[in-house]
């Protein structure tokens, strides 16, 4: 099996003031390239840490975190940043566009820190943004867009690195129902046409039915 | 970049007020700096005029004690023919006329048609001397100049010839080549008759003849009764013209390590040289303080500018931007400021100068003045300086900022509403 994430008894315990809590106590999880799970459980069972350590925000307390390959847990900045930049898509729960550039240019942003000429930044956006459906939307501002369409722009941006792994955490927590429903589809449209991998955390059951397999998180622990 | 010019945007008031410090700075500076370099400029072209790469070299005299009050003073330091040939050899010298004074004390007949006037007698040209640089010498009014090594030929004056009864410009024509005669009596008892050919009358308003400096040894020598008062006394002064300002200040640095005693323009103008660096200096610190509290200003409103965008901050981190990338973009925006703080200084401090040219001299004008000319010159290169400097003032004050910025945690920095 081809593993793209690899977590070995991760564990992060964080200082709220003189007291000491301990968000994640031991997690174990592997993902294999292709593969799209979602991440399930109540607010407050470690859900978002998971995400930051697996993103390379994060450094956890203790554990071993394995991403395509490279070790996280115990990396300098320089290693994180370049991580971030070419092996790891965000998608966030409020979309976290930047509101005074175009669709394109948010989208063609990520590929600035690599380097990647103007020219090629933005067809890569544009190509992008037309598999998302936005075509027509290339030069509209954050502001003039829905906010389906913004999280359309957000999940473009992920893609646009071609990164061997897509972090989206709770996508559709801000949308309706039903354009939650478009989105989770073209996740996992995206997912079964490109092979990108996927991890979803979310607090919906609907959400998750979505992907191939379901982690259960409670109280900083894999439920099994 | 479009981040960067973008952002300025969001806040124009607070982005134009804490480019007006630079502004502010900047107009100062270019202003002084500008007067400095205009005034220097106009300093320079009159001087040149009067001629700068001129220098008069005077022997040196014993100091006067008691006892020799009353005595012609000896001489310690000659001006001998030698040290004439050694001048007029050099590569960066144009032009070397010695000179010799006839006494003040001596009394000189001019004889003209059986007529006889008491003049002074003056040697070579009219144009000797520092005292006033800005006066023309007189003009020529018939005849030619004297040569440089003339002999036997004068110019005499219009005064003298009108007291002789030759009142228009025809008489004066006549005049040139008339035998005349410069006669000499001594306390002695003494007379002597030395006979030179008209060659040119002058515009001046002293019954004066002008004679060449052989002629004038000649006088001299007779009047003291020395023969070879060349060998003893040397020449009285001596006008070196160097080809260049510069070689004539090396020149004048010889001849003062030698024990001459030199007059040049050249030392007046070091003296208002270092009197206009001590001005600039004064005015530009001025200008340093303005944009000193204009970097402070800066400084504030890219902090501020790092707490409204610290979640913009942390998704450009989570994109994958580096601490480097991140402190660039502030940094950027910092410059910018300055930058666009300093074109708007240059501007005013241009347009300042220009008014205040206008007004000074509108001030000349009324005061009669006969002084005209631009007294604030913004080179190219002043603008250039400006505004780099203004961009770095901008660039530094951003530097901690963005520092900070840089340092941000990225989750902190997502989380942050």
């Amino acid at each position: 099996m081809d593993v793209v994430v690899k977590a070995v008894g991760l564990t992060r315990r964080f200082k709220m003031g003189n007291t000491l809590v301990d968000a994640l106590r031991g997690v174990e999880l592997t993902i294999a390239r292709g593969e799209f799970v979602a991440l399930m459980g109540p607010s407050g069972s470690g859900k978002s840490t998971v995400l930051n350590l697996l993103g390379g925000l994060d450094r956890p307390t203790s554990g071993e975190v394995w991403i395509n390959g490279v070790e996280l847990s115990d990396s300098d900045e320089r290693t994180r940043t370049r991580y971030r930049r070419e092996q790891v898509g965000f998608v966030f729960q409020t979309f976290n566009l930047l509101p005074r550039l175009t669709a394109e240019e948010n989208v063609a942003l990520p590929l600035m820190f690599s380097g990647v000429p103007l020219k090629e930044r933005l067809a890569r956006a544009k190509k992008l943004l037309e598999r998302v459906g936005l075509g027509q939307r290339l030069t509209h501002r954050p502001t003039e867009l829905s906010g389906g369409e913004q999280q359309r722009v957000a999940i473009a941006r992920a893609l646009v690195g071609e990164p061997a792994l897509i972090l989206a955490d709770e996508p559709t927590g801000n949308l309706d129902t039903a354009i939650g429903r478009e989105i989770m589809t073209l996740l996992r449209e995206l997912n079964q046409e490109q092979g990108v991998t996927l991890l979803v955390v979310t607090h919906d059951p609907e959400v998750a039915a979505f992907a191939d397999r379901v982690v259960g998180l409670r109280d900083g622990v894999v439920e099994s | 970049m479009r981040t960067s010019f973008g952002n300025l945007g969001r806040h124009p008031v607070r982005t134009v007020l804490s480019a007006v410090g630079v502004t502010v700075g900047i107009l100062t500076i270019v202003t002084m700096v500008s007067l400095g370099v205009g005034v220097h400029k106009e300093i320079l072209q009159q001087f040149q005029g009067a001629g700068l790469e001129t220098i008069n070299v005077q022997p040196v005299t014993e100091e006067r004690s008691a006892y020799t009050a009353f005595a012609e003073p000896k001489r310690t330091v000659l001006i001998t023919p030698q040290l004439v040939e050694e001048m007029r050899s050099r590569s960066d010298v144009v032009e070397v006329l010695p000179r010799v004074y006839v006494p003040w004390g001596a009394t000189v007949y001019l004889e003209l048609g059986g007529e006889e006037l008491s003049v002074r007698v003056y040697v070579g040209d009219s144009t000797w001397g520092l005292s006033d640089p800005f006066t023309a010498p007189p003009q020529l009014l018939a005849g030619r100049e004297l040569t440089a090594d003339a002999e036997g030929e004068v110019i005499l004056s219009r005064e003298a010839l009108e007291a002789l009864g030759y009142d228009e410009q025809s008489e004066w024509e006549d005049v040139i080549g008339q035998e005349v005669l410069l006669v000499l009596k001594a306390p002695r008892g003494d007379t002597e008759s030395f006979p030179f050919v008209v060659v040119g009358v002058q515009d001046s308003e002293y019954w004066g003849a002008n004679i060449g400096v052989t002629d004038a040894l000649a006088l001299k020598a007779w009047w003291y009764n020395d023969p070879d008062i060349l060998l003893h006394e040397g020449y009285d002064r001596l006008r070196i013209k160097a080809s260049s300002i510069n070689d004539a200040a090396q020149i004048v640095e010889e001849l003062q390590d030698r024990g001459f005693e030199v007059e040049s323009l050249r030392l007046l103008l070091d003296n208002i040289n270092r009197a206009m660096v001590v001005l600039q200096t004064m005015l530009g610190s001025i200008g340093a303080l303005a944009l000193l509290v204009a970097s402070i200003g800066i400084a504030n409103t890219m902090v501020m500018a790092v707490y409204e965008r610290t979640r913009e901050i942390g998704i450009l981190k989570a994109l994958g931007a580096s601490p480097g990338d991140i402190r660039i973009l502030f940094v950027t925006e910092s410059a910018f400021i300055g930058l666009v703080g300093g074109v708007a200084g240059t501007i005013v401090g241009w347009l300042l100068g220009l008014g205040l040219n206008r007004l000074i001299l509108a001030v000349m004008e009324w005061q009669e003045v006969p002084v005209r000319g631009t007294f604030f010159v913004v080179s190219s290169w002043l603008v250039i300086l400006a505004l780099v400097f203004a961009t770095l003032v901008g660039l530094l004050s951003g530097l901690y900022p963005a520092a900070r910025a840089a340092r941000l945690d990225p989750i902190e920095a997502l989380r942050y509403e």
